[in-house]
């Protein structure tokens, strides 16, 4: 929650105010005329309504200056606030009724202290009540966004969740690796049979991944690694990959379909348009604090300096939803060709 | 008429040679010439044999089988062949074109055979504003999405900067400023030209030589003088609203 209190004057806030106000005053007059205090209730209202409004106005006032006053300068705002607005009205107040000045000077102690004091005694309990009655609509104001936001993050989820479903069968992919299984069976079905299990091993491990929330990394090396044997028998001397991830990193406890998506990107960006093909590295390091995956091809790059339609976006999300802004994906040129992506995971 | 004669063009050889074997099933008189691996060597290989009929893969290195298309301009039969494409293959639907999806079934190619060796008789070829079209289409698929990276400097490499990790553009005279939360950089675009590719939903025009992103926009107030400024999130400096751009804080 909010350390301080925001204190918007608009017109509807004051009328409300200002009419509570008067009825609180109404209230304070019966109360003390029942008492036997002061002169009967028609004094006692005039006098009631002039302290009681006048301070809640001189609040207000204080507010139209300081939006958003810390709890210091609140408090020091109502000790100043409180006795001037009480001391003004009981002068206006002796205006209304005709009473000379004079008069509210005498008594022991004096009228107009035992006015100040009332006033600022139902004050402080009136200033309490519109205090707590401001916290209560600004706590619901809280919830209401708070609930806004877990619902369109919800939403957001599911959204993503959908796309990795289909990102990580994408029909051009799976057409294509059954074309080059059907025609690898009639001349070289050994190579047919190696390439159908691999696209096996790519959609068992992909399709059970998908409801997990977490799995290691070794786990989606090997859906990596599925996917390009696929993409190294389509290829052929095309492409060639380089998987560095040490063992004692295989078990790191590491969300799916994360470096799959950069994988797909270097071959499907970065290699299949160039006629000489190339090279893709993967390799994963724990550094300072946080893991470290880089997925480099020597590719065709990115062009220009102003770049659209990458589709990488889905992976950029993903780490914003699962570290919160703690994870970073980073892209460069690659030397002397290509893209290097860099995503850096803190440490759970 | 004398012999037929095709030229082959997919990036994968297993596919190349898959429609070469169901080809020589279905239509046993057709001389293939030559098998080609990328989009240059399609052309060449169209040069050298003026081919009747050229099966063009879509996706191929170099140029694609789109390019190949326009560049041979119609002077020979072209059937197109895709593994899965949806908007390819409704752009072929809608604009009638020969295509055949991978894995290549005989029926289809019986088919596709037979409307070939009808066309061939006629001398109906593919109209060059068909392929414009058909491009049009495909490219637009392609190349669809707002503005995503800008290259910078940054030490002795290049970056790339995701624009939702930009705080504010500032213009710097052919250059703009990207202000992000680990510093400043420069790109090389004027900030006019950036402000038409960026997402208006994300990014608001607030001067002539500043655009800020929404997301870090913490409030709007307005200065002693009148002006509205914008305070960032998390940043202790102050961007300054010209009138003309005061209308997006309307709605605030």
């Amino acid at each position: 929650m909010k350390p301080t209190m925001e204190f918007r004057l608009d017109k509807k806030r004051v009328v409300t105010t200002l009419a509570l106000t008067a009825a609180f005053n109404t209230v304070i007059a019966l109360f003390l005329t029942h008492l036997g205090f002061g002169r009967g209730l028609g004094i006692n209202f005039i006098f009631s309504q002039s302290i009681g409004l006048c301070m809640c106005a001189f609040i207000l006032a204080g507010h139209y200056f300081v939006k958003r006053p810390s709890i210091a300068l609140h408090a020091l705002l109502l000790l100043i606030a409180m006795p001037a607005g009480a001391a003004a009205g009981a002068f206006v107040g002796a205006q209304i009724a005709g009473i000379p000045v004079s008069e509210i000077l005498r008594g022991r102690p004096a009228y107009f202290i035992q006015m100040l004091f009332i006033g600022i005694l139902f004050g402080t309990m009136i200033t309490y009540f519109f205090f707590s009655r401001a916290r209560l609509s600004q706590t619901e104001a809280l919830l209401r966004e708070e609930q806004i936001n877990r619902l369109t993050l919800e939403k957001h989820t599911l959204e993503t969740r959908l796309r990795l479903l289909q990102a990580q069968i994408e029909p051009h992919f799976l057409f294509n690796t059954l074309s080059n299984v059907l025609s690898l069976l009639e001349s070289d079905p050994a190579r047919g049979k190696a390439m159908l299990e691999d696209l096996t091993r790519y959609l068992r491990s992909s399709l059970s991944r998908t409801r997990d929330r977490m799995t290691t990394l070794g786990q989606e090396m090997d859906l990596v690694r599925a996917y390009l044997d696929i993409c190294e028998v389509r290829m052929e001397e095309r492409l060639h990959y380089t998987i560095e991830v040490p063992d004692k990193l295989r078990d790191m406890p590491f969300p799916p379909m994360l470096v799959q998506p950069l994988v797909e990107n270097a071959v499907k960006h970065g290699l299949e348009s160039k006629i000489e093909g190339g090279e893709i590295l993967i390799k994963a390091e724990a550094q300072d604090g946080c893991y470290r995956l880089v997925v480099a091809d020597t590719g065709s790059g990115l062009q220009g300096d102003a770049i659209s339609g990458i589709g990488l976006a889905n992976v950029r999300e993903r780490l914003v939803a699962l570290y919160e802004g703690k994870a970073r994906l980073i892209l460069e040129d690659n030397n002397p060709s290509g893209l290097k992506v860099t995503m850096e995971i803190p440490h759970e | 008429m004398n012999e037929v004669k095709a030229v082959i063009a997919d990036d994968e050889a297993p596919l190349r040679q898959f429609l070469r074997a169901r080809l020589s099933e279905v239509w046993p008189e057709l001389v293939i010439c030559g098998e080609a691996k990328n989009g240059k060597e399609t052309l060449d290989l169209i040069e050298r044999h003026s081919p009747h009929i050229a099966f063009l893969d879509i996706k191929m290195p170099g140029l694609t089988g789109m390019d190949v298309a326009e560049k041979i301009a119609g002077s020979c039969r072209i059937v197109f062949v895709t593994a899965f494409d949806e908007y390819a293959v409704e752009a072929f639907e809608k604009e009638a074109v020969d295509y055949l999806l991978k894995p290549v079934s005989k029926e289809r190619l019986e088919k596709t055979v037979k409307r070939l060796k009808e066309d061939l008789a006629s001398g109906a070829a593919l109209p060059a504003e068909i392929l414009q079209r058909l491009m049009v289409r495909l490219s637009r698929e392609e190349g669809s999405g707002r503005l995503q990276y800008l290259r910078v400097q940054h030490g002795d490499g290049v970056r790339l900067i995701h624009v939702d990790d930009v705080i504010y553009f500032k213009a710097e005279d052919k250059y703009t400023a990207v202000i992000t939360k680990e510093g400043e950089s420069l790109v090389r675009k004027p900030i006019k030209e950036l402000a038409e590719e960026l997402d208006h939903e994300k990014f608001w025009q607030i001067h002539r030589g500043a655009i800020v992103n929404v997301r870090f926009i913490a409030r709007m107030s307005r200065s002693l003088t009148g002006k509205g400024v914008v305070k960032l999130k998390d940043r202790s400096e102050t961007l300054t609203i010209s009138n003309a751009y005061m209308h997006l804080f309307k709605q605030m």
